[in-house]
This record gives C-alpha cells, structure tokens and sequence, in this order.
C-alpha cells in the first residue's frame, strides 16, 4: 500500500507496492523534511525547528493516550490516536512510523483485534526511534 | 513552492478569509502556514466546539473542517453550522483520508460543500480552496440576480410559465401547466393555489373565451409562436389584460412538446394605447371622428363602393352665423353649443363610434357600414360620411333629417338659441372620385346655400362651382382694385332747402373695373368677409381729405365729406391718429371729415366704439347716425354719445305721404333729435312731396335724388355751377317759395 501522506518526486514514489521506509530503514525523509523547508524558504520563522518542537510534545501526548486506551481499553481513542499521529508523522517525513499508523487504524477500524496489539507494539518502538531522531535534527541545527 | 500563485490574480485585491479548524497542532500549523503562503487570510480552531463558538461572531469567507476529530468531529460541526442561520451556503471543506470512502460520503450527507483528502501538497488544497470559493460566489450571485429577475418580474407584472403537452416527455408524464410564482400573481394568485389550465381559460370572460381557445389550438397545431392579450376576471373580481407571449419547444425528433413564455399584465399600457388611439381620431370636444378618422374612413367607404359599384355621400355640414353665438355669449357656451349639436347629429345617421385605423376584416358583406359617422372637420364643419346609399334621395332624406334635428331650440349660457345649418352634398363617384374632391365639392354646394339663404341642403353641380369661381375671381379682383386705383369715390350733396344751398356731401365707393362701375352692394360684403374692407376705409379717408382740399381750391368748399366707415374701422386704436394724418397731409381742417356709422353697427358694440368716438369728437371729426330708426338705440345711451347728427332712413322717407306711421316715426326722430340738440337729415329723397312734408315737420337738410344722385367731383362742380347757382331747379323754386328770402346774397360765397 502506497502512502497517501507524501507524494514527493523522488526514487520511493515509484516503488510502487514495497514499503519504502520499512525497506531503505530511513527514520525521517530527508525530501519531507525538505517538503517542509520549502514553507518557510529564508528560515526566517523557523518552521522547521517549531514543526519538529510540536511534532514530539504531540507525539508524547498522543503515545501517553495510546498507553491509556490500551489500559482501558478503548478502541475508538486508539484508532483517533493512530490517526492523528499517521498524518503528522508524514508530514515530518517519518514515513515508517506513518505507516505503521496507518495500518494499525486499519486494523482499528476493521476490527481485526488479534493484528492490533502487535501493530500498536511496533508502532511505540519506531516512535521511539523517530523521536530520537527528532532530538538528533533539533541538535543539529 | 513560491507565493504568487496563478489564482492570485482575481483575488488580489483580498484575501479569502479561512477558518482552519484540526484538533492536530502540527497539521494545523502546517497547513495554516501552507494556505497563509498562498495568499489566504488563516484563523485556527483546535477543535469544533471552538470554531462554532467563533462563528457566532464572526463569518469566514470559507470553512475547512478535519472530519476527525475528537469530541465534536468534522460531520458533526458541519451539520450544526447548516442548521444555524446564515450558514445554510456557507462553503465548507471537508479534509478527509484518501482510504475512508465512508467518510467522504457522510461528508456530503451533512452538507458539506467538497472533500479534500488529507495531503502536504499544498498548492492542491490551495487551488481546490479556490475552486470552491468561486463556485460559491458565482452561486451567490446567481441567487442574486434571480432574486432581482423575481423582482423586476413583479415590478413589470410579468412571470414565466411552462406548459407541457400529455405524454410529451418523461418530466411531465400528464403534460401540464407549471407557473412560475411571479405569473401566478399576475393572474392574483400565491404559491399555495394550485393552477390549471383549465382554471386560467375559465378566469378569459365569455365573449372572449372562444376566441382566444381558437387561437390556443391553431397556434398549438402548428406549433407555432404565441402573442396575444386576453382579458381576465381576476380571483378578487377586477378585470386585467393579461400579454401571454411564448415560443414552442421541441424534442430531438422536432416535436413539439409544449411551450415556454411569459404572461405580463399589460392592462394599463393598454388603457393608455386605447386612450392615444382615441385622441387621434376623435375630436376632444364632441367625441366625434376627427378630420384624420374621417378620413380614414371615407378611404375606406370609397374603395369599397368602388370594388362593389354602388354610390356613397358626402355631406358637409356648417352652422349657420355660429361665429355670431360664439361672440355674444363667449366661447364656452359656443362649445356647449358645438356639443349638442354633435348629438343631435349622430342621431342622424347608423353613426359608429368604433375607432378604425387598420384593414377591415372581410371586403364583402355589411362591413363597411360600420364607417357610417358624423364627424367634426373642425370650427361648427361637420361630416356626415353615407358609405353606401341608393341614389341622391337617400342623402337627401338625411339632409334633411339634420336640419329637422336643428330645429329645436339648444339652451346654452342660460338662455334659448335657434340654430340652422347649411348642408352641401357630394355624390361619389359622380362629384368626384376622391376623398379630396368629394370634399371640396361637398363645400362649393355648401356655399351655395349659405348665399341663397343658410338653413337648406344643396346637391353639388358643376353649375355651382361656376358661382365660385366667380366669386373667388372677384376676391382676388378686389385685392388688386386699389393698388390700380381702380376705387373711385361719387358725392351726393347734402342740400339746406330752406337755403337751397349744398351744406356738405356724402361720399360713395365705386369700383371702376374695367367700363363696369361696380356699385357698393355687390363688394362691400366681400371686402368685409375678407378683411379688405381695412385697407379701402384708409384709401377712402385718404381720398376724402385730398377732395376736401380740390374743392377748397376750386370753389372755396368749407363744408365736411362725410365718410362710411364700418364699425370695425371704429374699434382701431389707431383711427384718430389716421385721420390727422390723412388731413394734415393736406392742410385741411379736421371737421372737414364727417363720419358715418350705422344705427346697428354702433349699437351692436357700443362699448368698444364710444372711447374712439370721443377722440373723435375731441379733435373736431363730427359723427353721423346713419339709418336711423332701423335699429334698437338705447335711448339712454343716445343722450351721452357724443355724436352730431341723426340721418332719417331711407324707409320712413320713402313712405312719407303714403302711410300715416312714417310721418309719426319721422316726427319722433325729429323732436328727439331737436331735443338732444342734434341735426337731423333725411336721405333718399326722390320728390317735392316727400321734401314738402320733411320741410313742414321740421327737417331742412335732406338729400337724395330729387336733388342729386352721387357724381364723380368733377360733374358735381359742373351741377353747382349749372344747377344750384342758377337756381334752375324745381325744388329750388318749391324751397324759394318757401323761403323767399335770397340765395344768392349768403350763400354765393359757400357755394
């Protein structure tokens, strides 16, 4: 399944049904990132830097509701959070992370209750990842 | 991706206000900084309960809503917005993800405008932002100008309507009638009434209805346009003329299948066309044809006798003296008058009054009675237009039948007036084959009757127009009479018998045309009718003072000409001036001009003549009554004229020694003369008896045949010389023996 999130021209566009992120094993997109720069083309606002700021404080709120409705638990809050977190994880180019999102709202919606846990399982690993990866770029700068 | 984008041309000179509501900060903030690039006015809401709280105070140009949303999602903040008034076409954009086909669905269930799927490519969302804000405005403004259609509709009472024929396509399985709301009202009624087209052809009154169903049913078989007004009793019982106006409509193998159009009232541009078309071919006073419908009509009348060969008549009718009622008693009872008149007329005749200014249906049958009417040419000239009769008898008999309908007193300004009136015929086609030619000839015999009398009818003949001619070449005669000095004036001597001396002499016009001398009786009235009569009075005081002072030269002559002026001469302002001038030209006095008025004449306008004739008298100008006796003088005012002499008329002198009343009016005139110190003299006297008896009452100056009839100056001097001097005459004898004392010895000198 192709994401939907981010359509930019570039060598995963085209290949086509395999999981690009998964496959190359890249955290964050660099053409996403990239994507994103163009929003602010002198810098001058730092939206790449306040992007990345919000997108880990909403990332650790979303993974805390995550770890609650699973307590509970509570299909309907861990579908909205794998939601939320599948397009904004796109939007900073953690391609993998979206998608296993994605999959995981699928698996919600579909009510495929056995594939859920699993998913959400590696869904909190690669946040882990994607976060410190986040850290990393924020150091960086 | 850089800021100028395409669009932003048409909205440069704003930006699309855009509530952004997402529950997501960082897909907010993103998006919000996309949109913000591309020239949009972003306000952020995190959550639905936000956004509608905003919107109670405030109104974007457009909404985009995130479908998912904890609490209140996207669907159920769009459905509570289209619930909330002045939101019910608000755009709203629904951002939803690509794989959620449910989504998009429910999306336009509760009543969003488009989806768009979630995506960071941000010049998508921006152009379908665009896309929807436009289709908005232009959606606004086409509710706009339908808004404005409906209203300049009802402003101009009209409305559209959809008519379908039974089985004529699939949207109208029974065919039918569809108004729209404005041409319900036209016909007076709301949305609520269900119309038929049955029910609208029941509103169409009787006499009209199978007409117009006959013209629904040809117009429909042939499927052709329709345009035509019908009258309509409307639901609250008033009358309106309702345009119905459509063009058929066709299905793809060209059949008709019904029609679309409009209805208008058009009642009141009606009345107003109605009441133009009647200014134009009636006469405003009597509501009669006027000269244009008239006409119009005798057109028609002539080219039907013409087709079918029978005989029309014209007949022309003019009131006898109108102009002296319109004088007297003053121009509205004149039109009082014109009024009755025009009544009494149109019982003469089959008159119509229906207006005509187009074809005549059909060219056989009775049609061409209806152009049968009385109507008014103009002044007191009426028409009476016949379009077929038998022979002239039949336009006699109506001649007749008018003047019978005249007879009758017609009481105008309070009192009673007789009127008759003088009717010339024309016969087509043998008085003329033209309307002009009808006309002109029905006027020729029209004239002959006033000139025989007034209050008859008179057929036209060739005959006729011959007396015209004549009549016209007189005119014309006339003019040109006293540019070639072809006026003359002959005196008649005013004789003192008690003297047996000439005290004055009147003067007389002649015409000297050619070797005819045309006597006063057969040009004065012409030169009054046609204003001549001004320029011959001047001409004759001219000639007069001229006279006056020939004779001064030739025999010592200090008496006064006197002069006939019409009383028309006496209402200028500028007589006196005139008459000083005319004797100072030549050094004579002014009594030397007496003047003449008649006993009528003054009387008839007395007050526009008594300030002239004290001027007159001011400067020395004597004033005769002529024909004294005739009249009705008031004898009051008689005392305080100021006027010099009474002239006894010719008919009381005539009758003297015959009937006993003459002398007893002569007697009266001279007491009454003596009494208010006035002269007195008698004309036309012709022998010694009428002078004996004038003498003996007390009357001295007289003159008349017996003495002398009117001579050109030049014999006049030759009679004094021959007749007076030598005192040869009889009735210097006669007067000698009266009075023996001696001419000569006081009056050689005068003579």
């Amino acid at each position: 399944m192709t994401t939907p999130f981010t359509l930019p021209p570039g060598p995963q566009a085209s290949t086509g049904g395999t999981p690009p992120a998964r496959a190359t094993g890249v955290v964050l997109d660099a053409d996403a990132l990239a994507n994103l720069a163009q929003l602010d083309p002198t810098g001058a606002n730092r939206l790449v830097r306040r992007v990345l700021i919000t997108y880990r404080s909403s990332m650790a709120r979303l993974l805390d509701q995550l770890a609650q409705a699973r307590v509970q638990p509570d299909p309907a809050s861990q579908r909205l959070v794998a939601h939320t977190l599948k397009s904004s994880s796109a939007s900073v180019g953690a391609l993998l992370l979206s998608q296993l999102c994605g999959e995981a709202e699928k698996a919600l919606r579909e009510g495929q209750v056995d594939a859920v846990p699993a998913l959400l399982d590696q869904l909190v690993a690669e946040a882990a990842r994607v976060d410190a990866a986040v850290v990393q770029l924020l150091a960086d700068e | 991706m850089s800021l100028p984008h395409s669009f932003d041309a048409e909205d440069a000179s704003e930006r699309p206000k855009v509530l952004l509501v997402d529950d997501d900060d960082l897909a907010l903030m993103l998006t919000a900084e996309a949109l913000r690039g591309r020239g949009f006015d972003i306000t952020e809401a995190s959550s639905g309960e936000q956004a509608l709280a905003m919107l109670t105070e405030w109104t974007p140009d457009i909404i985009v809503l995130d479908a998912m949303m904890p609490g209140l999602d996207g669907f159920d903040t769009c459905r509570e917005l289209r619930e909330s008034p002045g939101f019910e076409n608000m755009p709203v954009l629904m951002l939803t993800g690509l794989d959620d086909e449910v989504s998009i669905n429910r999306a336009y269930q509760v009543g969003a405008t488009d989806f768009f799927v979630k995506s960071t490519q941000w010049s998508l969302l921006a152009g379908r932002l665009r896309h929807v804000l436009r289709s908005a405005r232009t959606r606004q403004e086409l509710e706009r100008s339908k808004s404005k259609l409906a209203r300049a509709q009802d402003l101009a009472r009209m409305g559209s309507f959809d008519w379908r024929k039974p089985g004529s396509g699939s949207h109208h399985p029974t065919g039918g009638l569809t108004l729209a709301l404005e041409a319900l009202r036209v016909f007076g009624y709301t949305a609520q009434d269900r119309v038929s087209m049955r029910r609208l052809v029941r509103m169409v009154p009787l006499p009209e209805r199978s007409g117009m169903t006959r013209v629904l049913a040809e117009v429909q078989s042939k499927n052709t346009v329709l345009a035509i007004d019908v009258p309509v009793n409307l639901p609250d019982g008033r009358m309106r003329i309702v345009h119905v106006e459509a063009e058929p409509e066709f299905n793809e193998h060209g059949h008709g299948i019904g029609y679309t159009g409009i209805v208008q009232d058009v009642t009141d541009r009606r009345v107003a066309e109605d009441r133009i078309r009647h200014l134009a071919n009636f006469d405003a006073l009597t509501g009669l044809p006027n000269r244009r419908q008239l006409m119009w009509r005798t057109e028609r009348a002539l080219d039907h006798a013409r087709r079918l060969g029978h005989l029309a008549a014209l007949l022309l009718i003019d009131l006898d003296r109108f102009k002296v009622i319109n004088d007297t008693l003053g121009h509205a009872a004149g039109d009082e008058l014109l009024v009755e008149v025009a009544r009494r007329l149109r019982a003469c005749v089959r008159h119509s009054d229906q207006v005509m200014d187009t074809a005549l249906e059909s060219a056989s049958g009775r049609s061409h009675r209806t152009l049968e009417a009385v109507g008014r040419l103009g002044g007191d000239e009426f028409v009476a237009l016949l379009p077929e009769v038998a022979d002239e008898a039949d336009a006699e008999r109506v001649s007749t039948r008018i003047l019978t309908a005249m007879r009758d007193p017609i009481f105008v300004g309070g009192q009673e007036c007789f009127v008759t009136a003088s009717v010339g015929i024309a016969m087509y086609p043998r008085d003329g084959m033209s309307v002009a030619d009808l006309i002109r000839n029905s006027d020729v015999a029209m004239y002959s009757v006033k000139d025989a009398g007034r209050n008859a009818s008179a057929i036209y003949s060739p005959m006729l127009a011959g007396h015209g001619r004549k009549k016209l070449e007189l005119e014309s005669a006339l003019h040109k009479a006293i540019e070639r000095d072809e006026l003359v004036l002959h005196y008649q001597p005013k004789i003192d018998v008690r003297s047996a001396r000439m005290v004055g002499v009147e003067a007389l016009m002649r015409w000297q045309r050619g070797d005819v001398l045309v006597p006063p009786g057969d040009f004065i009235q012409l030169a009054e009718d046609t204003g001549l009569i001004v320029p011959m009075s001047d001409w004759l005081l001219r000639e007069a003072a001229r006279q006056v002072k020939e004779w001064q030269v030739n025999f010592g002559f200090a008496d006064s000409i006197a002069v006939n002026l019409p009383n028309r001469m006496f209402e200028r302002s500028d007589l006196v001036e005139k008459i000083h001038e005319c004797v100072s030209a030549h050094g004579v006095p002014h009594r030397s001009i007496q003047l003449e008025i008649t006993e009528t004449g003054l009387m008839k306008d007395l007050q526009n003549v008594i300030p002239s004739l004290h001027r007159l008298t001011e400067i020395g100008v004597e004033i005769s009554i002529d024909d004294f006796g005739t009249g009705y003088s008031s004898l009051a005012y008689l005392t305080t004229l100021p006027i010099s002499e009474l002239k006894i008329d010719i008919q009381f002198v005539r009758d003297l020694g015959i009937t006993p009343q003459s002398s007893a009016v002569v007697t009266a005139i001279i007491a009454l003369a003596r009494s208010l110190g006035l002269r007195v003299i008698a004309e036309g006297v012709e022998n010694l008896r009428q002078m004996e008896v004038l003498h003996r009452l007390g009357c001295g100056v007289m003159q008349g045949f017996l003495f002398s009839r009117a001579l050109p100056p030049d014999e006049l001097e030759l009679w004094l010389k021959q007749t007076v001097l030598p005192r040869k005459a009889p009735w210097i004898v006669q007067a000698g023996a009266d009075r023996p004392e001696p001419l000569g010895s006081s009056g050689g000198r005068r003579l």
